[in-house]
């Protein structure tokens, strides 16, 4: 008896009769989530497309400075935080708010009480969101990386939050059974996070602000860990409940996960400082985050060591269901990010690596390749179940996987690579600064190829998306398979 | 149930240890410094900015110049910041204390900024009207600061290896042309370099300031000034523009005053004080910086490379 027994990991093959009531049971928890996440993607989706359009002129102008640089609301000192931040507020959070909710209501087994306060919340979010953008646009950026928004806009996104997720919260008060499955200790953890988080980061610089180089500290532990606690813990907890569920098989180990879990939360919470290496700060703090981010090997171990072990024998099925598709793809995401994360963390490398692009590529493939990537599976397996309606074309969704896989692939390595060229000449004194750029140059006009690409696969996403939303889809009760099923099994939760 | 509590208790634990850690501690550490002063109370270091260079702050962040430029000077053990001239000795806590927003910055498509103001000129009355003249006796500062790194392997860039700088074979005449703009009566009137006029000429039309710079991503601020006609007699503080820039005939371009701001605030970035917790470089320095500049011998304009 493994202790996921009782899980509903697995649509169980009982009798028809209790089957009946199962389906019957999850069709109305899904009911209750229709409005809000459907809300919620939705809106997600529209920020997903401004920003990937202000993604291409950013890295478009950034090596064709004179484009568009007249008016003062096209600088790209002003578009490039509009960018990051609709990407982390507008899409990345909205996005995995959605899917949280969606996944809480599941877990728990049990309606999601006052979808209407969390509607509010969803339009406090966007208008909030929508503030900020403006507010960074007219030249109130506060200057604080991912913290950009004007002050005034945080509250409007605080009180937003607090709206949607304190039912979220709620939502274990009414959970049946007394397992609790590990997807939900993630979103658990990032529920809780986040607040604390937000709130800290917005006192510590706004309300009674720290002194001097201590606001660049606060601003990289915000920064890092919006990353590992608020996106990357809802991202793994979606791969944890995605992978089994699509492949009807439980989880390896559950202590594996244990330890997955606590270490993460533990180890990627004290990173953040590696981004200030040599800066002004004792030294201890950097040493600390370092030391810090070296140890997250070991939830990337423990994690990908189980995701590989639930997967092993069934990975086929890749190449069938677009949710298992993008999910693993973002689940071996972290892997990579991870390693990148300690390949530039480490003194000897920062030396070369730090004030370059693969910063931003870091960043990106920690967003996109893992975060994001896991995001769209958990659309592809969500939308269906609260629209009824199957994908329309599998073809638009491996388009869609394909473009995104090579979109980020291509920029992270132009900017890994244009990194280590625009480092290592920054780093010998007897080159010229100017150098360093043009070394970075061509790799820059390369990461907008790989702009592009993403481009187009988004708007194949949304288009779908769309068809989806406006009761379009297929009605039927098979899924959109990507390949037609060969004879031999097909998979039925796909 | 039990199993929630512990959830409960674990994600309140990992998190608090993490914050009070990593933001409350070194608060407790370095966020209540003082300036440093003397035994007198006198030479007091750092001091606040002006209001115009405050105000020029909010700009240069509200604009993401802090996305291409740091701010902070590492040591030399683990860059070659201090070889590039961008300072003398590494940054400290205490340069920082009346900083807000502080822009250390987290790339560098831009060189470093910590020490721009004090890589000006050191006297820059009338800047574009004189450059030669001003230069000259500009020297002792100018001289040791900004063409420095730019200056040597700037030819290396346009023509030949960049990985031998040293390449001294360079034909005179590019040589004249880039060797130390600041001290050079620049052909397109390019005022001394990191002279307020040449910051505005820089941020009005970044490639305009020095022919190899046409690598520069540095976008244009065009925005924070404005084209006037000119009626009566030219305004004092027109940009002195000239070729693809120049305004019609009869037109002048002026700073606005937050370009103005903008320009006060980079003029008073400066880390030179010595400050007690870091090694003046001071000392350090010229042992550290000589041996590279014998190789990129070329000719006077060497001088700078120290």
């Amino acid at each position: 008896m493994t202790p996921t027994a009782d899980i509903p990991l697995k649509e169980p093959a009982v009798s028809a009769a209790a089957g009946d009531a199962e389906q019957l049971e999850r069709a109305r928890i899904d009911a209750s989530t229709r409005v809000p996440v459907l809300m919620f993607y939705a809106s997600a989706m529209a920020w997903l497309l401004i920003g990937t359009l202000l993604a291409g002129f950013v890295s478009f102008k950034l090596h064709s400075p004179d484009w568009l640089s007249d008016f003062s609301f096209l600088t790209w000192g002003r578009l490039r935080p509009v960018h990051m931040n609709v990407m982390i507020y507008g899409w990345g959070s909205m996005v995995a708010m959605g899917t949280a909710i969606w996944l809480m209501a599941r877990l728990c087994r049990t309606t999601l009480r006052h979808p209407l306060l969390i509607v509010t919340g969803i339009w406090f979010w966007n208008i909030g969101v929508l503030i900020g953008v403006i507010g960074i646009l007219m030249g109130y950026s506060t200057g604080y990386a991912w913290l950009e928004f004007p002050p005034y806009a945080a509250v409007v996104l605080f009180v937003a939050y607090v709206l949607i997720m304190s039912w979220a919260v709620l939502m274990f008060r009414f959970r049946r059974g007394d397992q609790i499955y590990i997807t939900q200790w993630y979103l658990l953890g990032a529920f809780l996070w986040f607040p604390w988080l937000y709130a800290a980061a917005q006192a510590m610089l706004f309300v009674v602000p720290v002194q001097g180089v201590m606001q660049a500290a606060v601003g990289w532990w915000y920064a890092n860990n919006l990353l590992f606690l608020w996106f990357g813990a809802i991202g793994l907890g979606t791969a944890y409940y995605m992978i089994p569920k699509v492949i009807g098989r439980p989880v390896y180990s559950y202590h594996l996960a244990t330890i997955g879990f606590w270490t993460y939360a533990l180890f990627s919470s004290w990173t953040g400082m590696q981004r200030l290496v040599d800066g002004p700060f004792p030294a201890w703090m950097i040493t600390a985050s370092i030391a810090a981010t070296i140890l997250t090997i070991i939830p990337v171990a423990t994690v990908g060591l189980n995701h590989h072990m639930t997967m092993q024998g069934y990975f086929p099925v890749m190449r069938y269901s677009p949710t298992l598709r993008f999910t693993v793809f973002g689940a071996m995401s972290y892997t990579v990010f991870s390693v990148v994360g300690i390949l530039i963390s480490l003194r000897s490398t920062a030396r070369y690596l730090h004030f370059t692009e693969a910063s931003i590529a870091y960043s990106h493939i920690g967003l996109y390749a893992f975060f994001t990537m896991i995001m769209f599976g958990s659309m592809y397996y969500i939308v269906p179940r609260l629209v009824g309606r199957e994908w329309r074309y599998a073809t638009l969704i491996k388009l869609h996987f394909w473009a995104s896989a090579y979109g980020v692939g291509l920029m992270s390595l132009m900017l890994l690579i244009g990194g280590l060229a625009q480092g290592v000449t920054q780093n010998d004194p007897s080159m010229s600064f100017i150098q360093s750029v043009a070394s970075v140059l061509p790799y820059l006009r390369g990461r907008t190829v790989a702009a592009l690409l993403l481009t187009i696969s988004h708007f194949i996403f949304a288009f779908h998306f769309g068809l989806m939303l406006f009761g379009l889809g297929r009605t039927s009760t098979v899924p959109t398979f990507l390949n037609p099923i060969e004879a031999e099994g097909a998979e039925p939760h796909l | 149930m039990k199993g929630l509590v512990s959830l409960f208790i674990g994600v309140f634990g990992t998190f608090a240890f993490s914050w009070v850690g990593l933001t409350v501690i070194p608060n407790l550490q370095i966020g209540a410094l003082n300036p440093q002063m003397d035994e007198e109370g006198t030479d007091i270091y750092p001091a606040p900015k002006s209001g115009m260079a405050e105000r020029g702050r909010r700009i240069y962040a509200a604009n993401g110049c802090i996305y291409c430029h740091s701010q902070q000077v590492r040591p030399d053990y683990a860059s070659s910041d201090i070889d590039r001239k961008w300072g003398e000795r590494r940054s400290a806590p205490r340069d920082y204390i009346f900083d807000r927003p502080v822009v250390l910055g987290q790339e560098r498509m831009g060189p470093d900024l910590a020490n721009i103001g004090k890589r000006a000129p050191a006297e820059e009355e009338k800047p574009a009207a004189a450059p030669a003249a001003n230069s000259p006796a500009a020297s002792p500062v100018a001289a040791q600061s900004p063409p420095a790194n730019a200056a040597p392997a700037k030819p290396g860039a346009t023509s030949s290896p960049p990985g031998s700088p040293a390449a001294p074979p360079q034909p005179p005449p590019a040589a004249a042309a880039s060797p130390s703009p600041s001290a050079s009566p620049n052909p397109n009137g390019v005022p001394p370099v990191y002279s307020a006029a040449w910051h505005h000429r820089h941020l009005y039309a970044p490639r305009s300031v020095n022919p190899d710079n046409g690598d520069s991503t540095m976008p244009a601020y065009k925005f924070l000034y404005q084209k006037h006609q000119i009626n009566g007699e030219r305004s004092a503080d027109a940009l002195a523009l000239s070729g693809r820039e120049a305004p019609p005939p009869g037109w002048e371009i002026v700073p606005t005053y937050e370009a103005k701001c903008l320009v006060a605030y980079l003029m008073s970035l400066d880390q030179s004080h010595p400050l007690k917790e870091v090694k003046s470089a001071a000392g350090a320095a010229p042992p550290a910086a000589s041996p590279p500049a014998p190789p990129a011998g070329s000719p006077p304009p060497a001088s700078p490379k120290k």
